[in-house]
């Protein structure tokens, strides 16, 4: 029977009990999820990865540093302990830090605009996957194969543009969820920076001038690489990723530093 | 036409403000004043219409008769209503037209005494000149004088003894009218067309007609010789009406739709298709972020003042690279202006301009050398010598 931890002693007792059968304290009615999640701070000297969360502000000076001393830190912008009131870009409930095999994990809790962590080395982009450079909100799209033209239920054929083969579209997206710019890229590779790249940036202050780069292999798999930028290149993560020291996520507006000791 | 009390300028019946001032426009005179999503009904096309051309026909049954009656009678080219209207380039006059190559061969006698070529339209719009020579007949495809006794159209190549019964009793009238030789009675049941849409071939010479008749003619693949050939129209593409008040277009759902040659500036409303020489562009707004319910805002580039999007069509529900859209205009072109087309040699250096004008934006063509077409919305009326493309073809509308 699955059981829960007294409040009182801290004694597992079975769920429907309604008193402590150690200590005999009053018990809350069963179905307490939260409860049982409080109660687990308890062990959390035990928790051999101890880390903390940084939240980095402008011109790199840190702001206010978050323990992980638990087994779970949600994030957001009304609930959980890492609390953001004033980031519209945040979820309610947006992401949780937890520990799984003693490791951190970050874990997206199904915000509307994710999780994104900055890349160390170069990293494949799943088909759809949304990645930050500097302020730009961008997509990678491979182009499907040309079936050539096809007519419609009535025999007539599509009029479209001339063909001009490409093999993938760089996407930007606005905030709101707009398309902003479609960048159709007939190379294997895309550069993207500020200035004498395949696609620049010109207004925005926080891109490099190299920024970074994409390559689509034979397969069709693209690979997205940071050039050394001074802000980094962040891709959204799906689902959850375990955080390592050093590892910078964002969250919303919010650029946290994961920092384990 | 709107014109601007503040300034002068003329400006389309659906602006709000007018083009050349800024300036409020007034709803122009009441059954004018068609707005863009409005359905332009029978007797507001007309209307709107007569706006246009001055001298315009009654409306009415009685009306239309006497204006059929005063059509048929005699009159001095310069005298033709349709041909006055400041708006009309002088080159599209029918009686301007060159000689139609493919006509040249069926007109019968009056051909070779004609060297510079009697337009063909002329031939069949005017009864009333002397016939002599062979009895003549209408192609029922293409409204070209057809010499009796001949299996085919020399025009368009339709099938002349094939042609079904009811076309053949209209024939018969066609006949006794060329054939008469002195001025016939006008009668209402003459059933010249009204019109005719001129094949403008890649080259820029005609290629044959196809006739528009008293009310609506259906435009598609498989109706007549002009449309057969392409694949790229549907098989109930577009109507045409015609009256005596105008001619109207409307885009049957068609695949690839109803594109009219732009000759001024117009209104764009977000997913506006225009053409560009060979690219098919989609036009829409940029709107600004709206929080969720539960107060979330999508995530996303902050927008540096981008309005609009043009979309490069390049498939069936596919779009290809995408330009935002900002400041007051944006100039589209192959070598200069700020959206640029370089591999497309249909698109002159400067070709167009979107602008951003009190909240409208305006696509206006830059005098570019093969135009720029607008996708048809809704019904519209055109004026005589519009260029209207359909399918992989353009055509010049003439209509009286």
């Amino acid at each position: 029977m699955p059981g829960r931890p007294c409040p009182h002693c801290g004694t597992e007792v079975p769920a429907d009990n309604r008193f402590c059968g150690s200590c005999g304290g009053k018990l809350e009615p069963a179905a307490a999820g939260p409860l049982a999640a409080k109660t687990m701070f308890f062990g959390a000297n035990q928790v051999p990865g101890r880390a903390k969360l940084t939240v980095i502000k402008g011109e790199g000076t840190d702001g206010v540093t978050y323990q992980l001393n638990g087994t779970d830190h949600v994030a957001g912008r009304t609930e959980g302990a890492i609390l953001f009131p004033d980031d519209p870009l945040l979820s309610p409930r947006h992401a949780n830090f937890t520990y799984k095999n003693a490791k951190l994990h970050v874990i997206d809790e199904g915000s509307v605009n994710g999780v994104f962590m900055r890349i160390k080395t170069p990293m494949l982009l799943s088909s759809g996957a949304l990645f930050l450079i500097g302020e730009q909100l961008l997509e990678i799209e491979p182009s499907p194969p040309d079936l050539g033209p096809q007519p419609d239920a009535e025999g007539t054929f599509f009029y479209a543009s001339p063909k001009r083969p490409s093999k993938m579209k760089l996407i930007q997206r606005l905030r709101g969820g707009e398309i902003g710019m479609i960048y159709r890229s007939r190379a294997e590779t895309i550069s993207i920076g500020r200035e004498g790249n395949d696609v620049n940036f010109l207004d925005d202050p926080f891109i490099s001038g190299r920024h970074a780069q994409i390559t689509m292999n034979a397969d069709g798999q693209v690979t997205l690489t940071d050039l050394g930028s001074k802000n980094g290149t962040f891709v959204r993560i799906t689902d959850e990723a375990p955080l390592n020291h050093g590892d910078y996520v964002f969250l919303g507006q919010q650029l946290l530093r994961v920092e384990i000791t | 036409m709107i014109t601007c009390k503040s300034c002068g300028k003329e400006n389309q019946d659906h602006y709000k403000f007018c083009l050349g001032c800024g300036g409020k426009l007034e709803a122009a005179s009441a059954p004018a004043a068609a707005t863009p999503g409005a359905t332009a009904t029978g007797p507001s096309a007309m209307e709107i219409a007569r706006t246009v051309l001055p001298p315009a026909p009654v409306a009415t049954a009685a009306g239309e008769l006497q204006a059929e009656a005063n059509r048929l009678a005699p009159k001095p080219k310069g005298g033709i209503p349709w041909g006055d209207s400041p708006k009309m380039p002088p080159v599209m006059s029918p009686f301007q037209l060159p000689p139609n190559p493919l006509a040249t061969g069926n007109r019968g006698p009056r051909v070779p005494t004609s060297p510079t070529g009697t337009p063909a339209l002329e031939a069949v719009l005017a009864p009333s000149a002397p016939a002599a020579g062979p009895p003549m007949t209408t192609c029922p495809t293409c409204g070209k004088p057809v010499q009796v006794g001949f299996a085919f159209c020399g025009s368009c190549g339709t099938r002349i003894g094939k042609a079904p019964s009811g076309a053949a009793a209209a024939l018969g009238v066609q006949k006794t009218m060329y054939g008469s030789g002195a001025a016939p009675t006008p009668s209402p049941a003459v059933a010249a067309p009204r019109g005719r849409l001129v094949l403008i071939r890649p080259d820029g010479t005609e290629g044959g007609t196809h006739p528009l008749h008293d009310g609506e003619t259906l435009i598609g693949r498989g109706q007549g010789a002009l449309f057969e050939a392409d694949a790229y129209l549907s098989p109930r593409h577009a109507e045409f009406t015609a009256t005596a008040g105008g001619l109207t277009v409307r885009d049957l759902r068609s695949l690839n739709g109803v594109f009219l040659k732009i000759t001024g500036d117009e209104a764009l409303e977000s997913g506006d298709i225009f053409r560009l020489g060979q690219e098919l562009l989609r036009f829409e707004v940029i709107s600004p972020p709206q929080p969720l319910e539960d107060g979330t805002e999508i995530m996303g580039t902050p927008n540096p003042g981008f309005w609009g999007r043009l979309s490069v069509i390049v498939g069936r529900d596919v779009d290809g690279s995408a330009f935002p859209l900002f400041g007051d205009a944006i100039v589209l072109g192959r070598e200069r202006g700020d959206i640029l087309f370089p591999e497309d040699g249909y698109v002159s250096g400067t070709h167009a301009r979107i602008s951003l004008l009190e909240g409208q934006v305006i696509l206006s063509d830059l005098g570019s050398s093969n135009g720029t077409f607008l996708r048809l919305r809704h019904e519209r009326t055109i004026p005589n010598g519009s260029f209207i493309l359909m399918g992989q073809q353009l055509f010049r509308v003439e209509f009286r």
